[in-house]
């Protein structure tokens, strides 16, 4: 793996280390090749609701208690895009739910998240002409960009194989990527990362309860989403 | 100055609302359940034919009825847990887990063995219709062809919701309606007689018979739960649409049925029935209407009876995976692909399933009417019609603890009434299945069947007891479904429930 020299990349990175939530769940949930989800649209969108929301409970914006948001602090964050998400939760008191949020924000996560992405440099739009309709995928485009997406996974197996403590973030990461069926796609081989499995459930049971809830929250309302079947 | 406070925007209501399924996109999902045509088509000439009562179109709408009254108990109780749509999980809060997974091992069967079934009345009529084109074909060689189509469509979890479905139901009604019309006015001895609508013969012991072979008829309406989650308004739309959709079902299978002894007049229909079988009706529309119109019924019929192969095959597979999610089959069978969402185990069990029941019935040179379509969904109607009951007993079990919000005559009154009229009905079914079957006095088939659906629960009992024992909190997640209220895990377990696509072994305890 070439070592990034490009600065926002190198900051990437170095975020990788405990980079950005939803950041790093969209690069572990999408193909780098094709720019495609690799689960069912839906369910990637409630993950990337998921690691939206765990972004500002990590933030100490937002607290998760019986199934509802609570907003803790009402001080913008520095990302624009938390503070947008933020803004919708303060301005819209009647829903409090978590799933009605993950429903809400799930709509569109995964083009937000890739604006994001995109304003770091770590992908590109990319305007793939169909039959009906034109779609835009955020892609990684170059040597770099697409090493720095494949690096979020195996920076999630490596921790998990070695088996060290993790930061809350990546907690969090891990919990999302089981709960919407993640699993098989970064620890990928059976063998090589035989020990990880035994870290993965200590990973999620020490989280605290109200990322936990939102863990348990996201993998039902995928449950529900994947039993229907609708696109 | 006072300003006039704006009313806030519901930004999340509004664009959660855009994706919401409405009424009428759940009645389709619900009538295209139920497949008239394939019903009007398939089974009431086989119905009139098989028990020879006129009571046929009186039947479908006693049992419309009878289900509507079950609806209201039933989707006031789905309001309350986890929406899998299966009879089962609804059994295990109202009755208990051990009631629950024999509940489960009766449905397996139960929805396997009916879509079967439609294999055997699939190659039976397209084998028809193909040798009138002059291509002599088993009916074996066309229920396999049906059988790969539907084994690679439900491994790609290709479902036929949304547009394709719906285009395709408004072309059956409508063809049924146009057939209807046609029969009607074209009456025997040239007046119109509503005879067959007559209750008197529903008071004789070919009632139990008919009520089950016209509830066979309907399964498939209870999928609507299913789109709870979907609804617009959850409180309201899942309930209207399941009436709507009952309702519609049973008003098209009545007055075609009704159509059809009207244009033969109601003493000759039996022997006409017979005589013709699945062609009975375009037998009876063929002389007064253009050819186009009598092949696009044919092929309409066909299209029908596939995505009902489809509809059963995917509910079939879907039980497996939540069964196998819940720890009640083994753990294989709850993963799912990721992208697609396919429960792959349970999709690849059921095609082989079938594979191997279409071909012992082919070895053994059984006529695929008889024995492949009638007999096997009528034992599968069977099978529907214990679960049935049990989930009207576990309605009234479910609300008796805690009324939950529901007003009276929805949790107690209704059930209560559907539980008896269904206990009526079984009660009917179980002590004529050997004239459902057909069967002589003396065949084991008289009572095989109903013992061997006991023994199957018995299992099911047992098994249920044994994780209770053994594993206890699996044991204790059954029913709870993909969701889970958070606040139940509390106090039951620390461990981290099954996950849907996990492989073996992630989760640290044995299997």
């Amino acid at each position: 793996m070439t070592s990034c020299t490009d600065s926002d990349l190198q900051s990437l990175c170095l975020r990788g280390v405990g980079g950005v939530l939803a950041d790093q769940y969209y690069l572990i949930a999408h193909e780098d090749r094709t720019g495609r989800s690799r689960l069912h649209p839906r369910a990637t969108g409630l993950g990337l609701a998921a690691a939206l929301i765990g972004e500002l409970i990590l933030e100490g914006r937002v607290g998760v208690a019986d199934g509802d948001l609570i907003i803790l602090d009402r001080h913008p964050p520095t990302d624009a895009l938390a503070h947008d998400i933020l803004d919708l939760l303060v301005a819209q008191p009647r829903h409090r739910d978590v799933r009605t949020w993950l429903a809400f924000l799930s709509q569109d996560a995964a083009l937000r998240v890739g604006e994001r992405l995109m304003r770091l440099g770590a992908v590109e739009p990319v305007t793939r002409r169909r039959m009906l309709s034109t779609q835009t995928l955020y892609m990684p485009n170059s040597a770099e960009q697409r090493n720095a997406a494949a690096w979020a996974p195996a920076r999630l197996a490596n921790l998990l194989v070695r088996g060290v403590e993790m930061n809350v973030s990546d907690r969090v990461l891990v919990g999302l990527i089981a709960a919407t069926g993640l699993t098989r796609h970064v620890l990928y081989d059976f063998e090589m990362h035989r020990h990880a499995f035994q870290s993965l459930p200590n990973a999620v049971d020490s989280l605290p309860g109200d990322l936990r809830e939102l863990v348990e929250y996201t993998e039902a309302s995928v449950g529900s989403v994947l039993t229907v079947g609708r696109r | 100055m006072a300003r006039k406070e704006l009313a806030e925007p519901d930004i999340v209501g509004q664009a959660l609302a855009k994706n919401r399924l409405g009424v009428p996109s759940v009645v389709f999902f619900g009538v295209a359940g139920a497949a008239p045509l394939t019903v009007i088509i398939g089974a009431i000439s086989a119905i009139y034919a098989i028990i020879g009562s006129t009571a046929v179109p009186i039947a479908y709408l006693v049992v419309a009825g009878i289900l509507s009254l079950f609806t209201i108990g039933f989707v006031a109780m789905s309001r309350h847990i986890v929406n899998s749509g299966a009879f089962y999980s609804y059994i295990s809060h109202g009755l208990g887990r051990v009631i629950g997974v024999g509940a489960a091992f009766v449905a397996l069967p139960a929805y396997s063995l009916m879509q079967v079934g439609l294999f055997g009345l699939f190659g039976s009529a397209a084998s028809g219709i193909l040798s009138q084109f002059g291509f002599k074909t088993p009916w074996y060689a066309c229920a396999i062809a049906a059988w790969l189509i539907v084994a690679v469509l439900g491994l790609l979890w290709v479902d036929l919701s949304g547009r394709v479905l719906a285009i395709l139901l408004v072309a059956e009604i409508s063809i049924v309606l146009i057939y209807d019309l046609v029969m009607v006015s074209h009456p025997a001895n040239g007046h119109v007689s509503f005879a067959t609508f007559s209750p008197a013969p529903l008071l004789t012991p070919v009632v139990g018979s008919l009520l089950v072979l016209a509830i066979a008829g309907f399964v498939g309406f209870e999928a609507t739960v299913v789109l709870s989650e979907e609804a617009k308004d959850p409180k309201r739309t899942i309930a209207r649409a399941t009436h709507w959709a009952v309702g519609l079902a049973g008003l098209l299978c009545a007055t075609s049925a009704w159509a059809m002894s009207v244009t033969t007049g109601p003493d000759q229909i039996a022997q006409v029935a017979n005589a013709h079988r699945t062609d009975l009706v375009f037998f009876l529309v063929g002389p007064h209407l253009p050819v186009a119109l009598v092949d696009i019924g044919y092929v309409l019929f066909l299209t029908s009876v596939f995505a009902a192969l489809l509809a059963f095959h995917a509910a079939v597979a879907r039980y497996q995976f939540a069964l196998g999610r819940e720890g009640v089959l083994p753990g294989a069978w709850g993963r799912t692909h990721p992208r697609t969402g396919a429960p792959l185990l349970g999709s690849v069990t059921q095609s082989v399933l079938a594979f191997g029941v279409l071909s012992a019935y082919a070895a053994a040179h059984a006529e695929p009417l008889v024995y492949v379509f009638a007999w096997l969904t009528t034992i599968g109607g069977l099978g529907v019609l214990i679960l049935m009951w049990a989930t009207s007993a576990a309605v009234i079990g479910f609300f008796a603890k805690h009324r939950r919000g529901e007003n009276v005559w929805r949790a107690y009154l209704a059930p209560l009434l559907a539980f008896l009229l269904l206990s009526v009905v079984l009660a009917a079914t179980l002590i004529g299945f050997g004239e459902l079957l057909q069967v002589s006095g003396s065949s084991p088939f008289q009572w095989l069947i109903p013992v061997l659906y006991l023994a199957v629960a018995g299992i099911g009992f047992v098994w249920a007891l044994i994780m209770r024992a053994a594993r206890p909190e699996v044991y204790a997640a059954i029913g709870r479904g993909a969701d889970g209220r958070v606040s139940i895990l509390g106090d039951d377990t620390q461990v981290i429930r099954p996950l849907h696509a996990d492989p073996v072994g992630a989760r640290g305890y044995p299997y």
